[in-house]
């Protein structure tokens, strides 16, 4: 619109110019019959045409070349000569001319509006790769101004554009000490490492010289942000550090071990162990610290472990610097994506020497145990050899007739005899059941008979002492060794006969509890002191073995309660008071797991 | 057959301890008339050749003696007379010797210390074994 309206204006006032010009011709010529002066008006519109229309103006020299002549034509005073043809042919030249300079300007105008434009497009194409890029860049003149930022390092510090950049980056007065401009515009370029402070970031920068258009140089740096490249480095620096802490201070000995033979790394311990420093160990064969013997054997092994087969451990003889020999256990295991293995030596040497004064101990006690059962057994036989002319003459004696009092001390034989026999007795039980050479032979057995043939049996001891023996035993059926359960119920009743005053009480008590049964022996004796109640199931314990304990006793008879009652699957406890009385439990499964038929 | 049956029973005692040895001819000989004691062994080398020499009808054995111990002579007489009667009489307590001593052939085991009449109980019971056995041979 603003085109085709200068354009009406600019031909308007042309076209009135060149109207104006001819009037003036036909009116100064025509009417007042003059000529020669007024043409000179005419350069006038041959003028602005030739600006504005170039050689279009020379159109409008000839309409007023034919003004002119026209003028001249018609003009009564003005002849047609050759004077009026001249100045119109001038008309046309110089409006030729006009109209060709003004062309040839206009052409450059327009060349230069394309380069203009091209410089700008390959601008805005620089500016859009400067804009996208990862990294940071900006351009700073020798005088320190900003003259560029993109767009990651505006985001980073802020438009500084037009800035200086002392100022606007580090807040000083002047230029910094380290920078490089000085270097830059001289033409060299360099690269350095750069930590932020505001940002707290780090930056690899790379500072190369700019030419300019009008030759003078500017800096252009590329700041690369390195921070997170850092840290991962810092962080991997530290997990090694930490890795290599473990190494160092674990405490077997360890080393690397490179393509199967040479040792790369050592750890403090494996100096220990080895007694070579670490700078010795560095590049030695490690097969080189086996015992010949052990050397193709080792070797095997870490070629297997390094294929990953093999078992994990493999135990050899580690020689040391010194010549010492020591058990090891070698663990191997391939350090995954190479070609090293790394090793751990647990020197056994101790733990073999201990293990082997162990064995030795066990076998020794293994031994004296043996020899223990031996010597009970045959004790045994030679107690109860001399037992037999006792009982046998004393049996004889009986049938003759004897006077009253000769009975009486044959009776007193018998009954020493009987309990002599009982003492040996329980010494070979205890033999065999050292020897576990028991085995149950299980039957059904009811209670109530077997706890009415201990009573029966021990009554009359009880009888002696005035003790009264009570009962509560319900009618129940165990599988169970009868000869046993007589034994056990029989030591906990003589125990609680032996131990309770005279006048005193025996509670016998079973209780069905479904899958066992549980039985109690409560007596009103002596009791037993605390500190005693954890010892008296043991072999030989006595609460008293002073001259004024009550005699008659081994400390036997608790010490097989428990092993038979162990036998059968069951427990056996005790509660005490001292001064008040004893309660001896023990539990009894009713069916035993696997039934055994024995002797 | 029955006067044969009134005849004293001929015993061997093979025993190392001269008590014991004197003590089971007591005892016998309290029976007057039942069994005589018709001689000794100490030791179970003793025992076979006595018993090839004397045939006694019952042999009392002791198990722990020198060079050859009871277990063996059981069995060796048994071997040289199938039909022998023999008595094992020890003070070992373990019931492993009592099952050796039968399976080398003993008819009877008695353990020390016994009564007199534990003795007996035992030679009725073989001779009753013997019996029945013979009755059954014949």
């Amino acid at each position: 619109m603003i085109k085709i309206e200068r354009l009406n204006y600019r031909f308007l006032i042309l076209l009135s110019t060149v109207l104006a010009c001819a009037i003036l011709a036909f009116f100064v010529g025509f009417i007042r019959e003059e000529t020669i002066v007024y043409t000179h008006f005419f350069y006038i519109p041959i003028l602005l045409a030739g600006v504005w229309y170039r050689k279009k103006a020379v159109y409008i020299a000839l309409l007023l070349s034919s003004v002119y002549i026209l003028v001249a034509l018609l003009s009564p005073q003005t002849a047609l000569s050759a004077h009026i043809f001249e100045r119109s042919a001038i008309f046309v030249a110089v409006a030729y001319v006009i109209g060709f300079v003004s062309e040839e300007r206009a052409k450059g105008e327009e060349k230069l509006k394309e380069t203009k434009e091209e410089i700008k497009n390959e601008r805005d194409k620089l500016n859009l790769i400067l804009e996208s890029m990862d990294d940071g860049v900006c351009i700073i003149s020798r005088d320190y101004e900003v003259e560029f930022m993109n767009r990651v390092l505006i985001d980073a510090f802020g438009y500084h554009v037009g800035d200086i950049c002392y100022k606007a980056f580090h807040n000083r007065d002047e230029p910094c000490p380290g920078c490089k401009n000085p270097e830059v515009v001289k033409g060299k370029t360099v690269r350095w490492e750069w930590h932020s402070r505001r940002t707290n970031r780090t930056y690899d920068l790379f500072e190369a010289p700019l030419k300019n258009i009008d030759g003078t140089i500017s800096k252009l740096t590329i700041f690369r942000d390195i921070s997170d490249r850092k840290r991962m480095e810092d962080n991997l620096r530290d997990a090694e550090e930490r890795y290599r802490v473990i190494f160092e201070h674990a405490l077997t000995a360890l080393c690397v071990i490179e393509h199967g033979k040479f040792i790369s790394l050592a750890n403090k311990e494996f100096e220990a162990l080895s007694g070579y420093s670490r700078e010795e160990i560095k590049g030695k064969k490690w097969i080189d610290f086996a015992t010949e013997e052990d050397r193709d054997r080792v070797q095997n092994y870490c070629e297997e472990r390094r294929k990953g087969e093999a078992p994990a451990c493999c135990e050899f003889k580690f020689v040391s610097r010194d010549g010492e020999i020591k058990h090891v256990n070698a663990w191997i295991e391939p350090i995954p994506g190479t070609d090293s293995c790394i090793a751990s030596l647990l020197d056994m040497t101790e733990l073999k020497r201990k293990e082997e004064e162990l064995r030795e101990t066990c076998k020794r006690l293994a031994e004296l145990d043996k020899m223990k059962s031996d010597f009970l057994n045959v004790a045994y036989h030679e107690l109860r050899s001399p037992l037999a002319p006792i009982v046998g003459y004393a049996s004889m004696l009986e049938r003759y007739k004897l006077p009253d009092r000769g009975m009486r001390y044959l009776r007193a034989i018998e009954q020493s005899a009987k309990q002599l026999e009982k003492l040996i007795n329980r010494m070979l039980e205890l033999a065999r059941i050292d020897g576990k050479k028991i085995e149950l032979s299980l039957e059904w057995v009811r209670i109530p008979e077997v706890v009415s043939e201990v009573v029966k049996s021990l009554e009359p001891e009880a009888k002696e002492k005035r003790q009264k023996i009570s009962m509560s035993v319900p009618e129940i059926e165990v599988q169970a060794d009868k000869q046993k359960l007589i034994a056990i119920f029989t030591n906990l009743v003589s125990n609680a006969i032996k131990y309770t005053p005279e006048g005193g009480k025996i509670d016998i008590n079973v209780e069905d509890r479904g899958e066992d049964i549980r039985a109690c022996v409560a007596d009103t004796g002596i009791g037993i002191p605390e500190e005693h109640l954890p010892k008296i199931f043991e072999r030989f314990y006595m609460v008293d073995t002073s001259l004024t304990r009550k005699s008659g006793s081994l400390g036997l008879g608790l010490s097989i309660v428990k092993e038979y009652v162990k036998l059968h699957g069951g427990i056996v406890w005790a509660r005490s008071e001292v001064g008040k009385g004893s309660e001896f439990f023990f539990t009894i499964p009713k069916r035993q797991k696997a039934i055994k038929k024995g002797a | 057959m029955g006067e044969e049956k009134e005849k004293k029973k001929r015993v061997l005692i093979v025993e190392d301890a001269a008590y014991m040895r004197e003590m089971l001819q007591e005892m016998l000989h309290q029976e007057e008339g039942s069994y005589e004691v018709v001689g000794f062994a100490v030791n179970g080398k003793e025992a076979l050749e006595k018993y090839k020499e004397l045939k006694p009808d019952i042999v009392t054995m002791d198990l722990v003696m020198e060079v050859m111990d009871g277990i063996q002579a059981i069995r060796e007489i048994k071997r040289y007379d199938p039909n022998a009667l023999i008595i094992a009489i020890t003070a070992l307590g373990m019931p492993e010797y009592k099952d050796a001593a039968l399976a080398a052939g003993a008819d009877e085991y008695l353990w020390k210390p016994f009564t007199i009449n534990n003795l007996f109980e035992a030679l009725e019971k073989v001779l009753r074994k013997r019996g029945r056995g013979s009755e059954g041979n014949e």
